[in-house]
């Protein structure tokens, strides 16, 4: 058997494998119960190994042959039992566990055949459906492949009509493998899913298997979070829904463990939660996983409790409410934590998405250096990749690579363009996966995210046509972004960022009106409460500042000043004491230009005095001169005068020659006008 | 045992003591038609001339008549309405003071309604808007019996009660039936625009353009930090006389002084500045300190006057030395800063500007503003102008900044809070 992926053989010491089966066969004699096997097994962790995987075959052959078909039937019977219980084993080598149980249940096929035993033969192909779903060695689309096969033949026999009941199931098992399936199209796989789930209702109804209808509203649920088609915000909502229905049914006191999965479904659907207020439903998420905890406790359920620690990490990881700095914290020694269950080699697949996990929570981290942590960061995704390859998990290993390339677009360590490079090439890696029809959400934030990466090279390269391809690319993806999603407030964010930067190259008027229209629109969905968008806070008034300026110079006086007056009443209260100054100054300029002089000179002092307060020369030579001049027309020619020398000496030392003339130009025909004055007076 | 009847008498007779009949002085003028304003008004000679020279003219005018808070605009408009009712009978007067939430042309149209009580229509319109009417208004609705023999019978229900729609359109119905009435034309005087911040005030104006345009004369008045600096630039066109009333001079605040004091005293009726007696219970260099502190501002002048003349009222003096006075202006620098109200910003602002001795635009420290949690003078204006407000600061009449001043009365340093270092 080919050997790709991981948790492979590694010892090769023998026992008497014949000798554990056979007491393993006394024993489920003896107490024919899942939990008791589990318990043998719990007990007999070391003969659970590869030896005994390789002898399977032989005893199987061994101990049916040249027996009669009664016998074979109970041999049989005890292997499909060994393999059935040994695939809901969770300790030891899971993987190992889950090889036992399939070649178990691959061996007794042979007695258990379609045409003499169908029942039997159904319920094998059934439970190597579920096997296989969970198989963690070979390629992981092979094996959902595989269950969907033997789901199917176990169909031949399980109809609706002879075997209702588990025919449902079967609808069940074949609604995961779709949800799970990587071959196909994901998108059209998870419609699929979903209508086996609604198939498998027909029978599970609320009244006649309320546990299994329950179980099934789950499952749904978990369908509806991870849907492609259809209004994500209206998924979730659905998603909810399921969970609250389910828990209708669920009780704690009764059914303990399907309780806490409804609550670590429901902490999944509160943090992709869309509608409602983003902090409110991260705290919901959170409660939920803490009462999920309260049942899958580390003793009892280790791999559930890693499980929903790797759920709370990621939304600490993004939580609202809190101290940012104590939440990234909080989400790392989650990840952590569960890194101490799930390890590479018992579950690689749970380690290589906590790795990602991690990743993101290091490129985030507001603790310790942020050189390093971008390098921990770029090492967990390095690290996940290895494990949840292209082959074998495209749509994860695809955002790995996204978020990969996030780092590498931040970097600190390193030559900045060569990481800017590498960012965008990773980018485009993780578009070959997000393409726009399959992933169209993934592809609108992937692109989003290319585009700011391509801003940043214009930055560094002065390059208009990075820009224009950001813009266009991010209007391209707002057109599929899920409107209001945190993804869309960054995407309209970064599209005014783009449109006022090109700005800065043409000078025309329209892409401003256009940033702030974007600023705006993000501004709009952000929730006051988002601190981590504090930049886009900062940028509206911001832009609001350079728009109102340009309205007021165009002749456009009221609507000018209004828009800057805003932007003041916002930057006074911000902590950006320089933008702050920008538009006190920019508000002196328009009051100039609107010939109210009083309140033009009343700004430029504030201007001036908080320019001088920053140490910023350039900011306080044009107070000086847009004060001198404002004094100057007033007719307070002596103060004017000092303000302007100042200002023209200024400008002089910043090698503004132009600025110097203008203002000298200013100053002499003040001196003229002050001469004048005087002669006239002593005339 | 004291009773309240004899602490009545006693009272009377302090003011007795004092030649006076009562306290002349009031915080704001109020009634258009009390013959008290026309006996104390003084100066403002040529901005009433200004004035009345555009009545001369048979084109609606619009006025702005804008300055410091307490510089008396109020005063000046009533002065204006009172002079043009005696004067011009066939022009109705109407003065409003513009109520908060709302906007000109509704204060206008509720001015003129209630100004016009014999017109049904008018005060229909009043009483739609909830506005309590003379009139018993019924809405009439004819129930046409079956028999046309009989005439209709009527029957009578309340008017509910609905809001305006379009004040603007029922302003220039208003007014054209008015002006029918009142060949003359029609004068709406709004007050108090200043009382509303300067952004609300330019809304104002700007949606008020087609009224200020129409049927009617205006009078408005602002003060030019509240909405002549912005609305002179963008509105300049708006109004065809602005007059700026400025701080009175201290030979006019001496002649208002004995004006106010004639209008109540007992013994005498002097005006001559010249003779001592004219400023009795004042003596003449008490009087002159008086004006001084007034700084020319006729609110100030009569928030001091109050509390100096309860002042000697309460000491049983019969004449105000200088000793009484410095008491009096105490227990008014007492009474200023306790009608205020401030806040804790308000109180570290003043206590800085009493520690600098004055604040400006073109001194204050970024240290300064940093100590008062603010990063511009800008932001302190509002601060300033409501210790203006309270005339416990007042502006210099520098036009180079804006610079602002204690009011030079003898404080009593104990009730302000110290700005820690």
């Amino acid at each position: 058997m080919a050997n790709k992926g991981f948790g492979g053989a590694k010892s090769g010491s023998s026992q008497s494998a014949k000798q554990f089966i056979l007491k393993f066969k006394k024993y489920w004699e003896a107490n024919p119960d899942l939990k008791k096997a589990h318990q043998f097994f719990s007990s007999h962790l070391s003969e659970l190994n590869e030896s005994l995987l390789k002898s399977l075959q032989p005893i199987f052959r061994d101990l049916t042959k040249d027996k009669i078909s009664q016998e074979q039937y109970l041999i049989a019977l005890l292997f499909g039992n060994f393999g059935t219980s040994l695939r809901r084993f969770s300790l030891g080598n899971h993987a190992l566990n889950l090889e036992l149980s399939i070649t178990s249940l691959q061996l007794i096929l042979k007695v258990f055949t379609n045409q003499f035993f169908p029942e039997e033969w159904a319920n094998t192909h059934n439970s190597l459906a579920t096997a296989y779903i969970n198989r963690i060695r070979c390629e992981r689309a092979d094996n959902i492949e595989l269950a969907i096969e033997h789901s199917e033949l176990a169909l031949q026999i399980y109809t609706h009509n002879a075997f209702p009941s588990q025919w449902a199931m079967v609808q069940g098992n074949l609604g995961v493998a779709y949800i799970n399936r990587i071959r196909g199209e994901r998108a059209d796989n998870i419609e699929k899913g979903i209508l086996y789930y609604e198939m498998s209702l027909q029978v599970y109804t609320y009244k006649d298997f309320p546990q299994d209808w329950a179980i099934t509203q789950i499952k749904l649920s978990h369908a509806y979070c991870e849907r492609i088609r259809g209004e994500r915000a209206n998924n979730i909502e659905q998603a909810i829904n399921l969970c609250n229905l389910a828990l209708q049914v669920i009780t704690r006191e009764d059914f303990p463990q399907d309780w806490a999965l409804i609550q670590n479904s429901l902490g999944a659907a509160y943090w992709e939660r869309i509608l409602g207020d983003r902090a409110d439903n991260l705290e919901k998420s959170i409660s939920a996983y803490e009462l999920a905890l309260q049942v899958q406790n580390y003793n009892d359920f280790p791999r559930e409790w890693a499980g929903l620690q790797n759920n709370v990490g990621n939304v600490y990881r993004e939580r609202i409410r809190g101290e940012r700095t104590d939440n990234i914290e909080q989400a790392i020694m989650a990840f952590k934590l569960a890194l101490q269950v799930d390890t590479r080699d018992a579950f690689p697949d749970a380690w290589a998405k906590l790795q990602n996990n991690l990743g993101l929570a290091y490129k985030d981290r507001i603790q310790g250096d942020r050189t390093h942590n971008l390098e921990e960061a770029i090492a967990a995704f390095n690290l996940a990749s290895q494990v949840r390859t292209r082959e074998s998990h495209p749509e994860f290993w695809a955002t790995t690579q996204h978020n990969l390339a996030k780092s590498f677009r931040d970097r600190i360590l390193g030559d900045r363009a060569e990481n800017l490079e590498q960012a965008i090439q990773i980018f485009n890696q993780a578009a070959q996966v997000f393409t726009r029809d399959s992933f169209p959400e993934k592809w609108s934030i992937n692109q989003a995210h290319l585009a700011e990466a391509l801003i940043k090279r214009a930055e560094l390269t002065n390059n208009c046509n990075d820009l224009d391809t950001a813009i266009n690319i991010l209007k391209a993806a707002l057109e599929l972004a899920v409107v209001g999603s945190p993804d869309y407030i960054d995407t309209q964010y970064r599209l005014g960022k783009a449109l006022s930067r090109r700005y800065e190259h043409t000078k025309n008027a329209d892409e401003l009106e256009q940033a702030m229209q974007a600023y705006k629109i993000a501004l709009d969905a952000i929730n006051p409460e988002h601190y981590d968008r504090k930049q886009i806070w900062q940028a509206l008034p911001t832009t609001q500042v350079i728009l109102g300026s340009k309205l007021v110079s165009d002749g456009e006086w009221q609507e000018g000043l209004q828009m800057l007056l805003n932007s003041l009443t916002q930057l006074s209260t911000g902590d950006d004491p320089l933008a702050h100054a920008d538009a006190l100054y920019q508000t002196g300029r328009a009051y100039e230009v609107m010939a109210d002089l009083d309140k033009a000179r009343l700004f430029y002092r504030d201007a001036l005095r908080l320019y001088d307060h920053l140490n910023d020369a350039l900011g306080t030579t044009q107070s000086r001169a847009g004060l001198g001049s404002v004094l100057v027309s007033q007719g307070h020619l002596e103060k004017g005068i000092s303000e302007l020398a100042q200002a023209r000496e200024g400008y002089l030392q910043l090698q503004r020659t132009e600025q110097a003339n203008e203002t000298d130009n200013i100053y002499q025909a003040a001196k003229r006008a002050l001469e004048r004055q005087s002669t006239e007076v002593y005339a | 045992m004291t009773t309240a009847h004899d602490i009545f008498d006693q009272v009377d007779n302090s003011f007795d003591r004092l030649g006076l009949t009562e306290i002349p002085f009031t915080e704001s003028p109020t009634d258009p038609h009390s013959e008290t304003l026309q006996n104390v008004f003084t100066g403002r000679e040529d901005k009433l001339r200004q004035t009345f020279n555009l009545f001369k003219s048979r084109e609606r005018r619009r006025i702005l008549v804008y300055g410091r808070m307490g510089i008396g605009k109020s005063a000046f408009l009533l002065q204006v309405l009172s002079a043009l009712g005696h004067k011009k009978k066939q022009m109705l007067t109407i003065y409003i003071s513009l109520p908060a939430n709302l906007d000109l042309a509704t204060t206008a149209l509720i001015a003129l309604a209630k100004a016009m009580p014999d017109d049904e229509w008018a005060q229909r319109q009043l009483y739609q808007m909830g506005i309590p009417t003379e009139m018993i208004l019924k809405e009439r609705s004819s129930k046409a019996g079956g028999n046309l023999v009989f005439t209709g019978e009527l029957s009578e229900k309340d008017l509910p009660v609905t809001k305006f729609q379009y004040p603007t359109v029922s302003l220039e119905t208003l007014l054209e039936k008015a002006q029918k009435k009142y060949p003359e034309g029609v004068l709406i005087a709004i007050d108090d625009l200043d009382k509303q911040d300067p952004s609300t005030v330019r809304k104002l104006m700007h949606d008020a353009q087609g009224m200020l345009k129409g049927r009617a004369w205006f009078m408005l008045t602002g003060h030019p930090m509240g909405m002549t600096g912005d609305l002179l630039t963008s509105e300049r066109g708006l109004f065809d006389l602005q007059l700026k009333l400025e701080e009175l001079d201290q030979p006019t605040t001496y002649e208002m002084l004995i004006n106010y004091l004639n209008s109540v005293r007992i013994n005498n009726d002097i005006t001559d500045a010249n003779d001592p007696r004219s400023v009795l219970p004042f003596l003449p260099e008490t009087a002159k300190k008086f004006c001084e502190v007034s700084l020319g501002k006729p609110r100030l002048f009569n928030r001091l006057g109050i509390s100096v003349l309860s002042t000697a009222a309460d000491l049983q003096t019969d004449v105000i030395t200088q000793e009484i006075l410095d008491k009096g202006l105490k227990a008014a620098a007492r009474s200023l800063l306790l009608q205020a109200a401030l806040n804790v910003q308000e109180e570290r602002v003043l206590a800085l500007l009493l520690e600098r001795g004055g604040l400006s635009d073109e001194t204050i420290l970024m240290a300064d503003l940093e100590q008062l949690g603010v990063r511009t003078f800008g932001e302190l204006l509002i601060v300033l102008e409501k210790l203006e407000e309270a005339d416990l600061i007042h502006q210099l009449n520098q036009d180079d900044t804006k610079a602002f001043a204690p009011i030079p009365l003898p404080q009593d340093q104990t009730l302000l809070v110290k700005n820690e270092e």
